[in-house]
């Protein structure tokens, strides 16, 4: 489950989770819903891996959203599905997606980066919280 | 992240500069002074920016105090609109989010031989033009590629390498900022994944706050510095505000990455870890500094290439070239950089290393890093307003050198986040709105424009009549919109 939340010239991103690899996959949803206008236009084609090494989470959440939005930028790619599995030292997860067609999906944002202000990775009762703000 | 209302000391100083004492934060090595009046106070207040700058406080070496202009607002480590400087000498530090992701965000400025009624009859025809031909919003390639030693002169000598392809003359580079180029910019810094970002996105405008702007000089308030710019009331002009795009923003966050561990390294202790920052005379900030400079030659090119984009679309719809236009660059300034400068701080001139994130150089008359031509009336420094009301050209003052370390702001500032301003707008089309105001705006996405809605900023005005009564830099001309194009 994630919502964004206002922060004055950017965007937040609140990400809740019953686990850590439902966390990160929810995160990489959540990035593509700002990008996008309607992400559901994302046809599942083609499936890209990506393998991040670390040990602190929210660093390893900065990564792997930047991961994400370096494949955007530099391979126009745009992903709907994920799964991620979370271990000691960093994660591995994979994507499915297609590259970016204008025809049929509509953008509505630039992301510059992810930001490390504000930025959380936290245990809760009912799972995980994590907070990123990007720039806009 | 509660946007919580600032509670700590602000102490009225005088007119236009409120401090928060040192005493507020134990660590905090400097006061922090924000300029503003009695008028945008009460906004400023509202969230954590003046929190913010009490954090830069915390930076080693910093000088004087850690300030702010008026358009200030809640950024990420930094706020928007704060000021830094640092003395090497004093282990000064190098923060790369006291310079923004957006390295060498900047405005540059064109005039032209057109009046408004020139202009009127072709205007939607010449904005939709400008829309189509200059590449717009995310995930756009330019017409300009740039790869491998070709990439490498861009970052290494910024627009004058564009001369000999016709896309910039010698005059553009005299009347841009540095001459376009920081020295010690060092491109074997920049990353593979950096360059690639960069390699086609040289020319694009890029989305957010970023425009592309057809104006009008509305007023004008000091008739010589006007006349010395070529800038005459009724004159149509173009203003263009982009930086470094994915180049810039890649550098930034390898930067940050590198810094991960390094603060603790040199026993720096921060109170965000957005400031993570490096001693500027360690291989760490050396690292940055020199990719740094690099991205920010590459933003000048950036704006150079709109800029040109720009000329192309005018000498087609008016079927002159654009010398016969009188297209001619005013000034080109950015407003997120670092940069070594001398100031005097004490009594004493210093080297120090100025960070402005959403703020504007303004050197006063006379300074030598003043164009010859301008060096009489002062820096012309470019504000970009909202799209609805205006933008300003002010000229940089004595009072800077004073106060700020040769400094003003950079825009409007925010009012409302991205996401009040969508709800504000509930799914009114605000390009329609701008249209029955007389501004034709064109952007690849209905709710950029409602998040840059005029209502999203402050009023630049007010902003613009702080810094004129604080001496930092003095009106010019009030530039109206009348075609806007976004991402």
């Amino acid at each position: 489950m994630y919502e964004t939340f206002a922060h004055t010239a950017d965007l937040g991103l609140r990400i809740r989770a019953p686990s850590l690899d439902s966390l990160f996959a929810e995160a990489g949803e959540a990035l593509m819903s700002i990008i996008l206008d309607d992400p559901t236009t994302i046809e599942p084609r083609e499936a890209w891996q990506v393998q991040i090494e670390g040990d602190d989470l929210a660093y390893l959440l900065v990564d792997w959203l930047n991961a994400l939005l370096y494949r955007f930028d530099v391979g126009h790619r745009v992903y709907r599905r994920f799964q991620v599995q979370v271990t000691p030292g960093g994660l591995s997860a994979s994507a499915w997606g297609e590259p970016l067609d204008p025809a049929r999906h509509r953008l509505q944002r630039e992301v510059k980066a992810i930001t490390y202000h504000g930025l959380r990775v936290e245990p809760t009762e009912a799972g995980w919280l994590a907070e990123v703000i990007v720039d806009i | 992240m509660a946007k919580d209302v600032f509670q700590g000391p602000l102490e009225q100083v005088d007119e236009t500069c409120w401090r928060i004492p040192k005493s507020y934060k134990p660590g905090m090595r400097v006061d922090g002074l924000i300029f503003t009046d009695e008028t945008l106070l009460p906004q400023i207040k509202k969230d954590q920016a003046p929190e913010q700058v009490a954090n830069v406080a915390f930076l080693p070496g910093i000088q004087y105090a850690s300030l702010a202009m008026p358009d200030i607002h809640w950024g990420y480590g930094f706020c928007i609109g704060g000021v830094c400087a640092t003395d090497p000498e004093e282990g000064g530090v190098i923060s790369p989010g006291g310079v923004g992701y957006d390295i060498n965000c900047g405005v540059r400025l064109m005039r032209s031989n057109l009046r408004l009624r020139d202009v009127q009859p072709h205007l939607r025809s010449l904005v939709d033009e400008l829309f189509r031909q200059i590449p717009t919003g995310a995930g756009k390639s330019g017409q300009y590629a740039f790869h491998g030693k070709e990439l490498h002169q861009l970052l290494a000598e910024g627009p004058r390498c564009l001369v000999g392809r016709g896309l910039a003359t010698p005059r553009d580079i005299e009347f841009t900022e540095a001459h376009g180029r920081l020295e010690g910019a060092d491109p074997d810094l920049v990353s593979e994944r950096a360059l690639a970002r960069g390699s086609e996105q040289c020319g694009t405008l890029g989305s957010g706050n970023h425009f592309l702007e057809v104006q009008v000089v509305d007023e004008i308030f000091d008739d010589e510095a006007a006349r010395v710019m070529g800038l005459e009331k009724d004159m149509v002009c173009v203003m263009i505000h982009s930086g470094s795009r994915g180049l810039g923003y890649q550098v930034c966050d390898d930067a940050l990455h590198m810094l991960r561990k390094v603060p603790e390294k040199y026993g720096i202790v921060l109170p965000d870890r957005q400031l993570a920052c490096a001693p500027v005379n360690s291989p760490e900030g050396q690292r940055y500094i020199g990719a740094m400079r690099a991205a920010a030659n590459f933003a000048w090119c950036n704006r150079q290439l709109l800029m040109h984009q720009a000329r192309e679309v005018f000498q087609r719809i008016f079927g002159r070239s654009w010398q016969e236009l009188g297209m001619q660059l005013v000034y080109d300034v950015c407003h997120n950089i670092a940069k070594f400068e001398e100031h005097t701080v004490g009594g004493k001139k210093r080297r120090l290393w100025v960070h402005r994130k959403g703020a504007t150089r303004a050197f006063p008359p006379n300074h030598p890093e003043i164009p010859e031509a301008y060096r009489k009336i002062g820096q012309p420094v470019i504000i970009p307003g909202d799209m609805g009301r205006a933008s300003w050209v002010l000229v940089g003052r004595p009072g800077s050198m004073q106060k700020t370390f040769g400094t003003t702001c950079h825009g409007a500032g925010r009012a409302m986040s991205r996401t009040a301003a969508v709800q504000a707008a509930g799914g009114r089309r605000i390009d329609k709105e701008l249209e029955a105001q007389g501004v034709i705006a064109r952007a690849q996405s209905y709710r950029g424009l409602a998040e840059e809605q005029p209502k999203a900023y402050k009023n630049v005005d007010e902003v613009v009549e702080v810094v004129h009564k604080a001496d930092l830099s003095h009106k010019v001309a009030r530039m109206r919109p009348i075609g806007v194009i976004k991402g």
